[in-house]
């Protein structure tokens, strides 16, 4: 069944209060943005698109360079982003450890790094636009640039879920 | 409602103690006032009130005999009993429960606002959850703590937008940058803090405080006591109660304040208001809301903390279930490493001054400029300050009298 949305202000009160509106997941995706950077690195798209317990996601290139950022239902549930704490070009962050934050109405939500590598590049248009985390989280609002140490980390990595997963997992929360 | 916390925790107080307490109380406090006896609890309950509340009229003129030192003296003489439940947590114990499934609820007898957060800090992180399965967590846990002195500003703002830094050095608040998102708020002994920690999948910003809402709203002093559209509780429309939340791994806090007998007066001139004439700020740090503030109209802090409780127990007790345990602890009594190093942290120049968001700084139409990034100048028309800490240059003119 398809839920009927009387308009576009439902509409948005059910994308933000997904536990609301548990029907929501036909209609969120958390599947990567096409036409931004982060799936169009390289020409073919990532290699492996995978994400985390903790609701980030890492698509990972061919050349090792691989995007991280957080998912549409991280970013609906926590709400206006009012400051995104980026992570230092050139740190050398280990697996698990914080690489970042989104601040929205008073939250600092911490943001960890899926697999062992080091910083490239940070998205300097989150610092002017940190709404772009909430309008785009998995193209424009893309948080770090980075080089993984080893891409069989983010292909075998066990605690790493398809979107196949991870979407189950969402619904397993829900079903409370 | 005015029950002790102790009696109503455990019942295993006993007559002699509770008459060693009056005694106790009438020797550490000699002229505090006595209400009618309402109960047999009430001396307790008076120490209690009496132990967190500043007294009005003397603690503010100036730093004379302190509640700090009666506190203190207190609190030795509470500790050196052993006839009854009123035990705080060595290292080991506050260890051992931490790590163990299931509720409590900790109040830190300790006034060091680092200590204090190091110690939610260290509570947040090691409570157990299992991140595969988010809806078996039941290791719902509330803490209580009063604050010395102290401003505190969100993990992602400027400290020289919101503080008027001299005047809180010169009246002898503490400055900090808390690990949490939100505002500053300013905290005196008459400021309850609250801390509700749960699992992500379970946290709502809203829940916590219309829990708090609903338990105040039995008392009828407390019957205007309400939420405003930002969740911050409110009395006659003016803010007493400030929120913050952080979420990581698989878990969530709220915490907030809670004006009781603050000494308001004293916190004028401590916050920055959102404009001050002749200085232009550009940065995307979080800005503080402005806010009236006022006390709530309960007797004591204790009296919040009872009812806060109470609340909590109703929530989260089953019928088949022992009453949630309530333990006490302080910096003496239980600070680990994790504590220690994150009090390291919080205190530490490199979280407070060179930590957080980039931002530039114009004074007087645009004579004198500066941009920070981590607490560095990176740019500005004098370049005598480039590569400078800001702190320094802050402290130098023509960005003293400014700032």
């Amino acid at each position: 069944m398809i839920p009927m949305f009387a308009n576009l202000n439902v509409l948005r009160t059910a994308i933000r209060c997904p536990q609301t509106f548990s029907m929501i997941r036909l209609i969120s995706t958390n599947s990567l943005t096409k036409g931004q950077l982060p799936f169009s690195y390289s020409l073919n798209g990532p290699k492996f698109v995978k994400y985390t317990r903790d609701h980030e996601w890492i698509a990972a290139h061919e050349d090792g360079v691989a995007f991280i950022g957080i998912t549409k239902y991280a970013s609906d549930s926590l709400g206006d982003a009012t400051y995104i704490e980026l992570p230092e070009p050139n740190s050398e962050i280990e697996k698990g450890e914080s690489m970042g934050s989104v601040e929205s109405v008073k939250s600092a939500s911490e943001i960890y790094q899926p697999v062992n590598g080091e910083i490239l590049e940070v998205n300097t248009a989150l610092e002017n636009k940190p709404q772009l985390i909430n309008e785009d989280p998995l193209g424009l609002g893309w948080i770090a640039k980075m080089r993984v140490a080893d891409l069989k980390d983010i292909e075998q990595g066990e605690d790493l879920l398809s979107l196949e997963q991870y979407e189950e997992s969402l619904k397993h929360d829900d079903e409370e | 409602m005015f029950r002790p916390l102790l009696i109503s925790s455990n019942n295993v107080m006993k007559q002699g103690a509770l008459r060693y307490l009056r005694r106790l109380h009438e020797n550490a406090i000699p002229n505090s006032k006595r209400k009618e006896n309402d109960g047999e609890f009430q001396d307790l309950n008076e120490m209690y009130s009496d132990m967190f509340t500043p007294n009005q009229g003397t603690q503010h003129q100036n730093d004379g005999p302190s509640v700090k030192s009666e506190i203190d003296e207190l609190n030795a003489e509470l500790s050196s009993m052993n006839n009854f439940n009123f035990e705080k947590l060595s290292c080991e114990k506050l260890q051992q429960i931490t790590l163990k499934d299931g509720k409590f609820i900790l109040r830190s007898l300790s006034i060091n606002p680092y200590y204090n957060l190091a110690l939610e800090d260290y509570i947040f992180r090691n409570t157990p959850i299992d991140i595969k399965d988010e809806e078996k967590f039941q290791s719902q846990r509330l803490l209580f703590y009063i604050n010395d002195k102290c401003a505190v500003i969100g993990k992602n703002q400027t400290i020289w937008k919101e503080l008027y830094l001299g005047n809180l050095i010169k009246k002898g608040f503490e400055v900090l940058r808390r690990l949490s998102g939100g505002g500053a708020v300013v905290h005196d002994l008459g400021n309850v803090n609250y801390s509700f920690l749960t699992s992500r999948d379970k946290f709502k910003t809203s829940f916590f405080n219309e829990l708090l809402v609903k338990s105040m709203s039995q008392i009828d002093r407390c019957s205007s006591v309400t939420l405003n559209k930002r969740g911050d509780i409110t009395y006659m429309g003016k803010k007493c109660s400030g929120s913050a939340f952080k979420i990581a791994r698989g878990k969530a806090y709220h915490h907030g304040t809670m004006l009781v007998s603050a000494n308001l007066s004293s916190f004028h001139g401590l916050l920055k208001p959102d404009h001050v004439n002749g200085i232009e700020w550009k940065c995307n740090s979080v800005d503080s809301v402005r806010s009236e503030i006022t006390n709530i109209p309960l007797s004591s802090p204790q009296e919040f903390i009872d009812l806060c409780i109470e609340g909590f127990q109703r929530e989260f007790s089953s019928e088949d279930q022992e009453e949630i345990p309530i333990y006490y602890c302080d910096e003496e009594s239980a600070t680990n490493s994790q504590i220690k190093e994150t009090m390291k942290t919080l205190e530490d120049d490199h979280w407070k001054y060179f930590s957080g968001p980039k931002f530039t700084l114009t004074l007087e139409s645009n004579q004198h400029y500066v941009s920070v990034e981590k607490g560095l100048v990176v740019q500005s028309n004098n370049p005598l300050l480039i590569g400078k800490s800001f702190k320094e240059v802050a402290e130098t003119e023509p960005f003293k009298t400014k700032l």
